[in-house]
């Protein structure tokens, strides 16, 4: 294995002034090639600008806003929604379900995942490989409105199938509203996403894990070396730059979180399941609070922007090869 | 990325930040007239809360219609339902998109689109001495009436009633009860020979608002009770509000099987459970009484019967009234086809076709004099709108009739004392601040 930093093999290339030729001249072609260079990327140029960056300029406009759709009136109040989100309780326990969300798939779509990963990618037989995969993999294919809707009946008090099974097995006493009590709701609500997440997680690293050349296990497997160790020697440090990307797609991830908890609690009981998006939502569409609202989004926006320049450096800084 | 960079996009970001605020602005448009003559031409849009079934049909074959009278005429139609047609009014209000037609609740729901100039005045249309406005109930009409205009088009009654099923009544032997404390006891019984009490759900927090309101109409004197809706005059300091909480709390705790897991249920589960046969009672609108009896449905029209919610024992508000109120339409004030929208809401409300809109599959009663009676429509929805009309007042839907902070409040306040996270006094005071908040 040949393990190499590109930017520390660059950084020691001395560097070399030479009296050589001059550059040649500009030539009109080399300039007609540039323009129609421009022409080229002009249009998604225009469309990102239009789509992507102008909404996030007039967003951070609302959010200086104090905004009556109804009447159409906007006053600007500068940094007073800002100051109201320092005050309001709801939006750090909503920030909190959103760290809490992140900490726990952190937990089951990275780290729980490696592990399954390497067992699945482990077995020899190549039909039972595959076919785990699959079913890991399936609840990933269901989009997570339908599988919110689904989990809100598995954990319907009355008729869900949860508590039936809890009954079915003894543990009648451990049966209870999940979705219905401040206590269990934020949990229950992430306990789906893990279910849902864990296969997609799962896959990506089983691809990285399958480009590891099987020369390494063998070696380590003619040396005596275990599973375990194996694992942590071998698998962990050459899926790194997998494990970088999976750690910042899901923190920012959950900090995008609404689709599951509105179809689930619609950020109830109680606004104990409220994240940041659905507070977001409420703010605006509940409480025509839309400068409000519009805070909220800039929060969100960055948050999810400091967490894409991390994964930015970190894609920067070292790359593995072998 | 650069550091110059991120300070240009930073620039950037301020300074069109900087531009859009001081471009801000509402844009005059000219006040439509209704009363002009309709060009039956063009593109007519409308917002209902019909969407889905058994609704969807009716502004489907009224807009068929129209357009088969009107051949120039396109109607488009935005069917939504009860939830959603919340979100996409106010989506497209905030972008300036509002229909030419769109739904509207009573209270400070119509009061926002009025307030704001985006409902037309229709008083020369639709007043109570015009020949339109007669042929309306006069209470109807003045659910939507502000300093003496009127803006809505109330296109049906509505009011909250204890739905049962008189089959699990006679079962268990017991009678309607009178109080609010006969209907508690009523619960062991019932729940004894195998049925749920009062089926409830609400996941979407209004269920409990409703169940509120009524018990704060009850306990509340009503001119204490109209004070506290609007923050500039609320004190909520009454003790009928603390009582109506500890009462709605005993209602789910002993006649509910979810209890304090009431939150986790849908409506529509509570609503399909009387429907089903397994529930004696549930807490519903007049626009559901034909759904729960609904052909295919172990509950027939010929066992259901309805009562008001019963007033407590000592209840210092008014005993007579009736949570309820009409629901309508209002024409956008920036429309340039306002006259031909009030012309389509004008054959909406015709009597041929109130009183299709007042029978079974609909059972939307509507506003329209003589559109509900024993013959065209259901013998519960006949008995309900005839209670709405005799109720000594009507008291709006809590979520619609005050700010929507305080409602907000309330919604958060409800789900809390449910599932047992909040007292009654902690939950009025959550209450008070927002209203004091919203000041």
């Amino acid at each position: 294995m040949l393990l190499t930093q590109q930017s520390e093999l660059l950084d020691r290339v001395p560097a070399v002034q030479t009296a050589g030729p001059r550059p040649p001249r500009r030539s009109s072609r080399s300039t007609a090639r540039r323009l129609l260079a421009l022409g080229w990327i002009l249009p998604a140029v225009v469309v990102l600008a239009v789509f992507v960056y102008l909404p996030l300029a007039q967003n951070l406009g609302f959010s200086t806003l104090e905004w009556d759709i109804y009447s159409g009136s906007q006053e600007f109040i500068g940094a007073e929604n800002y100051q109201r989100l320092v005050a309001d309780p709801i939006f750090w326990s909503s920030l909190w379900n959103n760290v809490l969300y992140a900490v726990v798939s952190l937990a089951f779509q990275v780290f729980g995942a490696i592990v399954l990963a390497a067992i699945i990618e482990s077995i020899r037989q190549d039909r039972w490989r595959r076919g785990l995969r699959a079913i890991y993999f399936v609840p990933s294919a269901i989009s997570l409105t339908v599988a919110g809707l689904l989990f809100y009946f598995i954990y319907e008090p009355n008729l869900g199938m949860l508590n039936h099974a809890l009954e079915a097995v003894g543990l009648g006493a451990w049966a209870q509203p999940w979705l219905g009590q401040e206590s269990t709701a934020m949990i229950s609500i992430i306990a789906m996403s893990q279910w849902q997440g864990f296969g997609y997680s799962t896959l990506l690293f089983a691809v990285a894990i399958q480009r590891i050349p099987s020369e390494l296990y063998e070696a380590a497997a003619i040396d005596g070396i275990g599973a375990v160790r194996r694992f942590f020697t071998i698998t962990l440090p050459l899926v790194r730059e997998m494990t970088g990307l999976m750690i910042i797609v899901t923190i920012s991830g959950a900090f995008q979180v609404f689709n599951e908890v509105m179809v689930m609690t619609s950020g109830g009981p109680n606004n104990s399941t409220q994240v940041l998006g659905t507070w977001l939502y409420r703010n605006g569409f509940v409480r025509n609070d839309f400068g409000y609202a519009a805070a909220i989004a800039t929060v969100i926006f960055v948050i999810t922007l400091g967490i894409a320049l991390v994964q930015l450096w970190i894609n920067r800084r070292r790359r593995v090869e072998w | 990325m650069h550091a110059q960079r991120i300070t240009a996009l930073t620039a950037l970001g301020a300074a069109s930040a900087l531009l859009l605020a001081g471009c801000a602005g509402a844009s005059a448009a000219p006040a439509a007239d209704v009363t002009a003559e309709p060009e039956y031409s063009g593109t007519l849009s409308i917002l209902t809360k019909f969407g889905g079934d058994p609704l969807g049909p009716y502004f489907e074959t009224l807009a068929a219609e129209y357009e088969e009278l009107h051949p120039e005429v396109t109607v488009e139609l935005i069917q939504e339902t009860d939830q959603s047609v919340k979100d996409k009014t106010k989506t497209l209000t905030a972008s300036g998109a509002l229909p030419d037609i769109y739904f509207t609740w009573t209270g400070n729901w119509a009061q926002n689109f009025i307030d704001g100039g985006l409902a037309a005045d229709l008083t020369e249309v639709i007043g109570p001495d015009t020949e339109w406005g007669k042929t309306f109930g006069e209470a109807s009409l003045s659910a939507f009436e502000v300093d003496g205009s009127y803006y809505g088009i109330p296109l049906y009654n509505n009011g909250k009633f204890m739905g049962y099923n008189t089959a699990i009544f006679d079962e268990v032997g017991i009678e309607v009860p009178t109080t609010f404390e006969e209907l508690i006891e009523s619960c062991g019984p019932i729940r004894a020979a195998g049925y749920e009490p009062i089926a409830f759900g609400n996941k979407d927090g209004w269920p409990a608002l409703h169940y509120l309101q009524q018990l704060f109409a009850y306990n509340v004197p009503s001119d204490v009770l109209h004070d506290d809706f609007s923050p500039s005059t609320a004190t909520l300091d009454d003790s009928g509000y603390v009582e109506s909480l500890e009462q709605f709390k005993t209602l789910v705790d002993e006649c509910t099987d979810s209890g304090n897991g009431t939150n986790g249920v849908l409506y529509t589960t509570a609503q399909e459970a009387l429907a089903g046969g397994r529930a004696a009672m549930y807490y519903q609108e007049i626009l559901e009484f034909d759904t729960v009896t609904a052909e295919g449905n172990a509950l027939t029209p010929e066992h259901f019967g309805i009562f008001p919610l019963p007033v407590p024992e000592g209840a210092a508000g008014e005993p007579g009234s009736i949570e309820g109120a009409p629901e309508g339409y209002l024409i956008n004030a920036k429309s340039p086809r306002a006259a031909l929208a009030v012309d389509f809401m004008k054959f909406a409300t015709t009597l041929e076709n109130a009183t299709i809109l007042s029978s079974p599959p609909y059972g939307q009663p509507s506003t329209v004099i003589d559109a509900v009676t024993p013959e065209t429509s259901s013998v519960a929805v006949y008995e309900g709108i005839t209670k709405v009309n005799e109720a000594s007042g009507l008291v709006i839907w809590l979520d619609t009739v005050t700010v929507p902070e305080v409602a907000d409040a309330w919604l958060a306040g409800g789900e809390a004392l449910i599932s047992g996270g909040s007292t009654p006094e902690e939950v009025l005071e959550s209450v008070r601040n927002a209203s004091d908040a919203a000041e």
